[in-house]
């Protein structure tokens, strides 16, 4: 359990403050990180993504519910029980924290004073954890002679050195550049699967979240699935786009709908033809780039289930499914009180659409 | 477990201008307390100058006498009686008097000097005057003039080096100085001269030769003074005092250090000092912890305990101490030179006052540290997320 899963929430709820200030910041969160795994811990700021990040590191205890790091349970520990499970855990802070009166060096070695089985040459240790994170020449720097993105590393190869089983870090590019950034991500994916360990990443960055194996999202102390925030994200995206401009966005929605289907007739899309499409629709409309976009790949999903739904439609859906599809259908067009003769016509023609039998 | 790093020291090293503007305060308060306390054991050490340098076991004062250069005076046949007691050897009759001493190269000056006069064939001031000086004054109107006195007196010294016996005058008498002692000035008395116990009624001639200033009672050897002391209490009338020699200067001590001013201003001029510094150590420390706090934080968040960071102020706070206490105790003994040269005030530390204000430095430094660590308290590291 230790090894395969080193951390293991379930049901976790925290709160800040007492009595009448007593706010609820955690509602029931529960998830296990296994080892060699990097989660990504995103949400809105105030979410509670921090807090999470602090329990997981034996830095607070929660009031509710059990969080399991290494075997222990952290609930109600002792401060002592806490202090040896933090020093079982690489820290990777927002901005590096490195001690500005040692050199880069002293600083990995003051992570390396828990360290029991080190065996001996610390400062080869030191050398080689610097080499990884390619800051060798650097050693005997301090921090304020380094960029953004060397601090970090630095504070990387801190975390690392003493090779633990699980990283914590808490927006680790939010003080970096596009490509600093990327590099701090890369080396702690590489560095983490290299030493199979469990990462939990605290981050509101979009643009780092592909080195995740799984992404929870946190929302007002709810964990959620990603597809849920997504979902969330989309429909809030499209009120915008509708008070934005309506009558531009829907001509765009039906017109890209319309090439989408043209695109989708030999059931492949090509680069090329993502690209002429992209290229017809900015032309058209008068909305940002990335709004065209937004629209045209909302356009190719729908036409992909539409185009998929008929394919397995065709080879039968069961009877159930199709009971409950055309039944969906009626309850719908009921749904504003009566069911007009427009309403079953527009029903008929759908079915007629997925080859499904109407029935009389 | 890994080599351990001096953090403390490093983190000073980090900023010298904070070190050195520390290092400067400490060093300040420390010049403070040793010059202040310094001043105070002078005051003491000069006060019972005459006390150290005359041979005794004990002593006989009449009870009115509260110092030295006030001495008021007693019968003598007080004191013989002692030599009734077994252990009891010799006594030696002393008188003391400040008489007008006229300066003789600039004879319109007066000015009052300390004098003492004794039997020279009795024993108590061979550790002052020699036996050939013993041998002078028997002669009549003949003196040993105390060449560490105030400058005021005249270049008695140097005419008497260059010149040899000089004539002088002590209250409008003509009189020869025959010899040199060094002793040194006090609180109490500027310059002093030692004569017979007959060339000191002569200077004074209203005083009788039948009341003395003090008594001096030597013991035979193996005798136990307190011993002696009790037994002649209990046989004499009580209108004279007989002290060991520590009660003897127990007595001048405390009467500069209670019934005048003076020790006090020193001891609360040292505690001023110790204030001082405790204060500018108090505000270096806290700053620093103030600007390392989210580094203790971060120590903390990977597993530093709380106490591994008092540790780190404290280190702080000794290394303070020692860089300022070298510079300062080395700047007071240059201080004291210069300043026992000029007031010839018996001022040089000794060891034990240097170790005392090393204590006191360490103290005050680890004071100041355990406040600036209230402050440590406050440090959650959960902040640093």
């Amino acid at each position: 359990m230790t090894d395969a899963t080193p951390i293991s929430l379930s049901d976790v709820s925290y709160f800040y403050g007492k009595g009448a200030l007593k706010k609820q910041i955690l509602f029931g969160v529960g998830t296990e990180v296994n080892a060699g795994e990097i989660i990504i811990l995103t949400g809105p700021s105030g979410s509670g993504k921090t807090t999470l990040l602090t329990l997981i590191g034996a830095l607070r205890s929660a009031q509710d519910g059990s969080v399991k790091v290494l075997g222990q349970e952290l609930n109600n520990a002792k401060e002592r029980a806490l202090i040896k499970i933090r020093r079982k855990i690489g820290y990777i802070f927002q901005s590096h924290n490195l001690l500005d009166s040692l050199t880069i060096s002293q600083n990995v070695q003051m992570a390396m004073r828990f360290n029991n089985n080190s065996g001996g040459n610390t400062s080869k240790q030191i050398e080689e954890v610097l080499e990884r994170v390619g800051l060798g020449e650097h050693m005997n720097k301090y921090p304020s002679a380094l960029s953004g993105g060397q601090k970090q590393r630095a504070g990387i190869a801190r975390a690392l050195v003493n090779k633990p089983s699980i990283v914590l870090a808490d927006e680790p590019t939010a003080s970096l550049d596009k490509q600093s950034g990327r590099d701090v991500v890369d080396l702690i994916q590489e560095l983490a699967k290299e030493d199979g360990t469990a990462v939990v990443l605290v981050t509101h960055d979009n643009r780092i979240l592909d080195v995740a194996d799984r992404i929870l999202h946190l929302e007002d102390g709810h964990m959620k699935s990603l597809t849920e925030a997504v979902s969330e994200d989309t429909s809030r995206m499209l009120n915008l786009l509708s008070k934005h401009d309506p009558s531009s966005a829907s001509y765009l929605a039906s017109f890209a709908f319309a090439l989408a289907r043209v695109a989708f007739a030999d059931n492949e899309v090509t680069e090329d033809e993502r690209n002429a499409m992209q290229r017809i629709l900015r032309d058209v409309a008068h909305l940002d780039p990335a709004e065209v976009n937004f629209i045209m790949e909302l356009s190719m999903m729908q036409r992909l289930a539409q185009s998929q739904m008929a394919d397995r439609a065709g080879d039968g859906l069961g009877v159930d499914r199709t009971k409950h599809f055309v039944e969906s259908l009626y309850e719908i067009a009921r749904a504003d009180g009566t069911v007009s003769p427009e309403e079953i016509e527009e029903i008929r023609a759908i079915t007629a659409e997925f080859g499904i039998a109407h029935p009389e | 477990m890994s080599r351990l790093l001096p953090l403390g020291w490093l983190q000073l090293k980090h900023q010298p201008l904070r070190l050195i503007a520390a290092t400067l305060g400490i060093t300040f308060a420390v010049i403070l307390i040793c010059v202040q306390m310094e001043f105070r054991e002078a005051l003491f050490q000069s006060a019972v100058r005459y006390h150290s340098a005359m041979d005794h076991d004990l002593v006989m004062l009449s009870p009115k006498t509260s110092f030295l250069v006030s001495s008021k005076q007693f019968p003598r046949n007080r004191l013989y009686q002692v030599l009734g007691h077994a252990d009891v050897e010799s006594v030696t009759p002393v008188y003391m008097r400040l008489g007008s001493w006229r300066n003789p190269v600039n004879r319109a000056s007066a000015r009052n000097i300390f004098v003492l006069g004794f039997d020279p064939s009795n024993k108590g001031f061979a550790r002052i005057i020699d036996e050939q000086q013993h041998a002078l004054i028997k002669l009549s109107d003949h003196v040993i003039f105390d060449q560490r006195g105030r400058p005021e007196y005249g270049p008695v010294a140097e005419l008497f080096d260059t010149r040899g016996p000089l004539a002088a005058e002590i209250n409008d008498r003509a009189v020869t100085v025959s010899g040199l002692y060094t002793l040194g000035t006090s609180f109490g008395l500027d310059g002093g001269i030692i004569t017979s116990d007959l060339n000191f009624i002569r200077a004074f001639p209203k005083r009788s030769k039948s009341a003395i200033d003090l008594g001096l009672i030597h013991l035979s050897p193996g005798a136990d003074a307190t011993e002696v002391q009790r037994q002649i209490i209990e046989h004499i009338p009580h209108d004279v005092y007989v002290y060991t020699s520590a009660e003897f200067r127990e007595m001048e001590v405390r009467y500069w250090n209670k019934t005048t001013p003076i020790g006090y201003i020193f001891t609360f001029g040292a505690i001023m000092g110790l204030v001082v510094g405790f204060i500018i150590v108090y505000q270096i420390l806290f700053a620093d912890v103030q600007d390392h706090l989210k580094e203790y934080a971060t120590l903390k968040a990977m597993g530093y305990s709380h106490g591994y960071l008092r540790g780190v102020v404290l280190q702080q706070s000794l290394v303070l101490a020692i860089l300022g206490f070298l510079p300062g105790i080395g700047i007071s003994y240059l201080i004291f030179d210069k300043a026992s040269a000029v007031t010839g005030l018996p001022l040089a530390l000794d060891q034990n006052a240097a170790v005392l204000i090393f204590v006191l430095t360490i103290g005050m430094c680890a004071a100041s540290g355990i406040l600036a660590l209230r402050k440590l308290q406050a440090v959650d590291p959960a902040e640093v997320f």
